[in-house]
């Protein structure tokens, strides 16, 4: 699988998880613990945060692997840094990463339609959440609130990864970083496309 | 080398799989002594085997024990299993014996999950943990040097993070008290490091292929990182470490 | 057999995204041994020549090559991934991202464990014998991050050197350093190829910094004309009248500022005048950019007081993208609302963003780029201009196109306080000097009577100002 991937293409997966690595570290989780009392359900609503890495990256690069790749190196990153979690986090990002590429895979990896990146923000929430319910013990909790948990953590795997990856990923294209990358040659194509229909 | 030192010296890809299989074994059990044994054992075993800051322990385990308390009423308060003897009720809310020792068990297996992983991220050097992944445990070299190339950047991210923060503090941004502004307002953080990151990201990986680097399993390491008996030693004490405690509690309950 | 080891003959390359080739029909070669320079502005295509040497290109682009480049006698595409680079080595122009391990021995070792087959007792000598002779041995167990900007570039060189390679190729490799520490790493470079007699080949936009370092300069701009030992001149500034005022627009008083319980800022005063350009410089680390953030609110937690007509100062950060929060140029100059309509279209004529009003602000040209900054912040009512590092990494034209902005600025009422390391720009452009080190203002000085004190400069790490530097005078 890694054979037909460019090195730069790599090491912008590693890159950007350390950029949302930061912008979580610095920005989102400050003075948190106390939604640790709340309990499981504190954190479901922005679940998809988690997963917004590999979608970006996904959508990006375009490649077989791209979602679980960037998934699993973010998850090795943040085990580097040293987060709470530990190594079970490399295993959580596996799953999840794993949940995305389904989606993708999926349709054969050619569309990246925001309906697509949903998906993918979904199955990473289908994944994890079939995960959790092992690793800890969502089997004890009351079928209701499971299935509140479940439709909270779709839903933020939806909209906060799959649309709020697809809307900063737009915003990267835009501001034209990413020039010599699938997703603005893919821009290209699709522009001289509707050209030739227009004319 | 003095006995204090052999956690910090134990291989990290192996230290890595015991604290899989542990987890991995834990998570089968609904018992609160399962969990509540491990994480006295694995508090021992640290200060057995290894030099730990006991200060900085207790400051990292303060989160760790408002996450258990959360665990500890919800599954209290929805519990799937009700059966079993009537503990105490109040106001109609009723609480069963089976129902308590299953929330114990989960907020125990909180602790006994975080002990397990203080116990690795404490004793690991970070560097060496990805260079073992890649001797030991077949990483490919792409993905290793990859996830190296990122850490090295976390410094210089971070710095620029700060900067925007500064710039942006100038325009009247960046100091909104909810949090869903500051999640929408993320957007505006994070294309710039992002941007920023593409152009690193391709340089970095240029100067790595100006010297070399193809992405080939390599043959000789410079600093290998040993895998000894000494190794097979700890992770065999862990392992009946995990046995007992398993056994304990199925006998206890 | 010539002695050449380069050879492009008729080359031609294209970006994919791109519809007309970067380049067309270029043809050269390098000698064994020579110390060769491709000049060019920003953006002519010689980082791209570059990347065809070391085969960084074009697979790593899927660019489209035409012609044929040989390497030592063979055709480039002969080569297998990575073997021409034990031959071919590289040092880029960003010392922040060239390495991938902590510390310097480890970096080295990468560097060895990529060619395989080097055993480690070989690798271990390697590694001492050209820390050795490079005069690093002192950093082998450095942490990378933690050296300096020059030092990072001798590891990068050294990383570079370790396969003893024929050819060292250096993109841009001052780019990034100051001045003096620019000089120290050319005088360093020279003691290397004489004792090592290789191939030299560099990539610069400005020659001023490396003396007589070169047998011969490529213009890659044009039609690729060799000129034989290039001589180095320096940016040819038009002379400047100053357009200061009597009237004191800004005024700080006694600012000392600490963060994390240290002494960032002691006791620093100053006055800027309607219409003054001044230069702030001084050695790395000094306090300097602490200063600008300070006054212009920033940091608000500072001692002293700030005496300013109308609103505080504007700051132009040297990644000027790190201001922006808009997706277009004409919002961003509309986004805090300070000003009216006619003030918004004047700022915009002025600067000459109106053709590039609806672009994205990340995308347009660097110059273009800092005018957004300066157009932001004087729609802001800001009457001061704060510029941090705006001479770093800039060739030529971009020099002179900010000479331009600045003086125009100025002669509209604008103070502008500028931190630079360039003593030619300073000259050229400066009312007013103020040196700073460790904190502390260390004096103020009228241009005319600097730049003879040699000693005062080199004691803040400056290098005077050489050459015909104005030609007006």
């Amino acid at each position: 699988m890694l054979k037909s991937w460019k090195l730069k293409e790599v090491v912008l997966l590693s890159v950007f998880a350390v950029v949302f690595a930061v912008v979580y570290l610095l920005f989102v989780h400050v003075g948190n613990i106390w939604a640790g009392v709340i309990g499981p359900i504190a954190y479901e609503w922005m679940f998809g945060i988690w997963f917004i890495v590999s979608i970006i990256s996904a959508y990006i690069i375009r490649k077989p692997g791209a979602a679980l790749l960037s998934e699993t190196m973010a998850a090795i990153i943040e085990v580097m840094i040293g987060n709470a979690v530990g190594p079970r986090l490399i295993l959580s990002g596996i799953v999840q990463g794993l949940g995305a590429e389904a989606a993708f895979a999926a349709t054969g990896y050619k569309r990246y339609d925001w309906w697509v990146l949903c998906l993918a923000g979904i199955g990473s929430a289908v994944f994890s959440f079939a995960y959790g319910f092992f690793v800890s013990g969502y089997a004890a909790l009351d079928p209701s609130l499971l299935a509140w948990m479940f439709t909270l953590r779709v839903i933020s795997g939806a909209v906060i990864a799959g649309l709020g990856g697809k809307y900063l990923s737009d915003g990267l294209l835009a501001s034209g970083a990413l020039r010599g990358y699938a997703i603005s040659q893919d821009s290209i194509k699709h522009r001289q496309v509707k050209g030739e229909i227009l004319e | 080398m003095p006995i204090k030192m052999w956690l910090h010296d134990m291989n990290p890809s192996m230290k890595f799989i015991v604290v899989i299989v542990s987890m991995l074994t834990l998570a089968w059990f609904f018992n609160p002594w399962t969990p509540f044994l491990f994480f006295i054992g694995i508090i021992l075993f640290q200060a057995v085997f290894s030099q730990l800051n006991w200060r900085l322990w207790g400051l990292l385990m303060i989160p760790i024990a408002f996450t258990a308390i959360g665990y500890l009423w919800t599954t209290i308060v929805f519990a799937a299993d009700t059966s079993g003897e009537i503990l105490f009720s109040w106001n109609g809310w009723t609480v069963t014996d089976q129902q308590w020792e299953t929330s114990l068990s989960l907020a125990f297996r909180v602790f006994a999950f975080s002990a397990m992983s203080f116990m690795f991220a404490l004793t690991t050097d970070p560097v060496k943990f990805v260079m073992s992944l890649m001797q030991q445990l077949r990483l490919s070299p792409k993905l290793a040097y990859g996830v190296m190339v990122g850490y090295q950047f976390l410094p210089v991210v971070k710095e620029e993070f700060t900067q925007i923060r500064h710039s942006h503090r100038l325009r009247g941004i960046g100091a909104e008290k909810q949090k869903w502004k500051r999640i929408v307002g993320i957007k505006r953080l994070v294309i710039p490091l992002l941007s920023s990151a593409v152009r690193r990201a391709e340089r970095a990986a240029f100067a790595m292929e100006a010297r070399g680097f193809t992405g080939e399993k390599r043959e000789v390491f410079y600093e290998p990182i040993s895998l000894n008996i000494r190794d097979g030693l700890l992770s065999v004490l862990l392992l009946i470490l995990l046995i007992g405690c398993c056994l304990a509690g199925w006998r206890l309950s | 057999m010539s002695n050449s080891i380069i050879d492009f003959n008729e080359v031609s390359f294209r970006f994919p995204e791109d519809l007309t080739p970067i380049f067309t029909g270029v043809s050269f070669s390098i000698d064994a041994g020579e110390r060769i320079v491709l000049f060019g502005p920003s953006g002519c295509g010689k980082s791209t020549l570059l990347h065809l040497m070391n085969r960084l290109y074009p697979s790593n682009c899927d660019g489209i090559l035409d012609g044929s480049i040989t390497l030592f006698h063979k055709d480039a595409v002969s080569f297998k991934p990575g073997e021409i680079n034990q031959k071919i080595a590289t040092v880029f122009q960003d010392p922040e991202s060239q390495f991938c391990m902590p510390t310097v021995e480890q970096e080295m070792a990468f560097t060895l464990e990529n060619f395989g087959h080097i055993s480690r007792l070989e690798m271990e000598s390697r590694i001492t014998n050209t820390l050795s002779t490079l005069g690093l041995t002192h950093l082998r167990k450095a942490t990378i991050q933690t050296l300096s900007g020059g030092m990072k570039q001798r590891v990068a060189t050294a990383c570079a050197l370790l396969m003893e390679p024929e050819v060292l190729l250096l993109d841009e490799p001052l780019a990034h350093l100051d001045p003096l520490t620019a000089r120290q790493y050319v005088e360093w470079l020279n003691e290397l190829q004489v004792s090592k007699s290789m191939t030299i080949v560099v990539v610069e936009h400005r020659l001023d910094l490396w003396g007589t370092f070169f047998t011969r300069a490529i213009h890659v701009s044009g039609s690729f004309l060799t000129e034989d030992n290039p001589v180095s001149s320096a940016v040819a500034f038009p002379k400047r009248s100053s357009s200061m005022e009597e009237e004191v627009i800004f005024e700080a008083h006694q600012i000392s500022i600490s963060i994390n319980n240290q002494r960032l800022l002691q006791n620093i005063s100053m006055q800027l005048h309607r219409g003054e350009i001044a230069v702030l410089a001084g050695p790395n680390g000094c306090g300097k950019s602490t200063f600008l953030k300070t006054i212009c609110g920033i940091y608000n937690k500072s001692e002293g007081s700030i005496n300013c007509v109308g609103h505080l100062p504007g700051y132009v950060p040297q990644s000027p993208e790190h201001l922006f929060v808009t997706q277009r140029v004409s919002d961003e100059i509309r986004f805090s609302n300070h000003s009216s309509n006619e003030q918004i279209s004047d700022i915009m004529e002025r600067l000459l963003l109106d053709e590039i009003q609806d672009a994205h602000p990340f995308s347009v040209s660097h110059g273009q780029k800092r005018r957004v900054v300066i157009g932001a912040m004087l729609a802001d009512q800001r009457p001061v201009l704060l510029l941090d590092e705006p001479t770093s990494g800039q060739d030529e034209s971009a020099l002179l196109e900010l000479f331009y902005l600045l003086d125009l600025q100025a002669k509209e009422g604008i103070s502008i306080l500028i931190v630079t390391h360039d003593m030619s720009f300073a000259k050229a452009i400066a009312d007013t000097i103020y040196l700073m080190k460790d904190g502390e203002l260390t004096g103020r000085f009228d241009t005319y009577h600097f730049w003879n004190q040699t000693a005062l400069l080199s004691d803040h790490q400056l290098v005077a100002p050489v050459g015909d530097y104005s030609y007006a005078y």
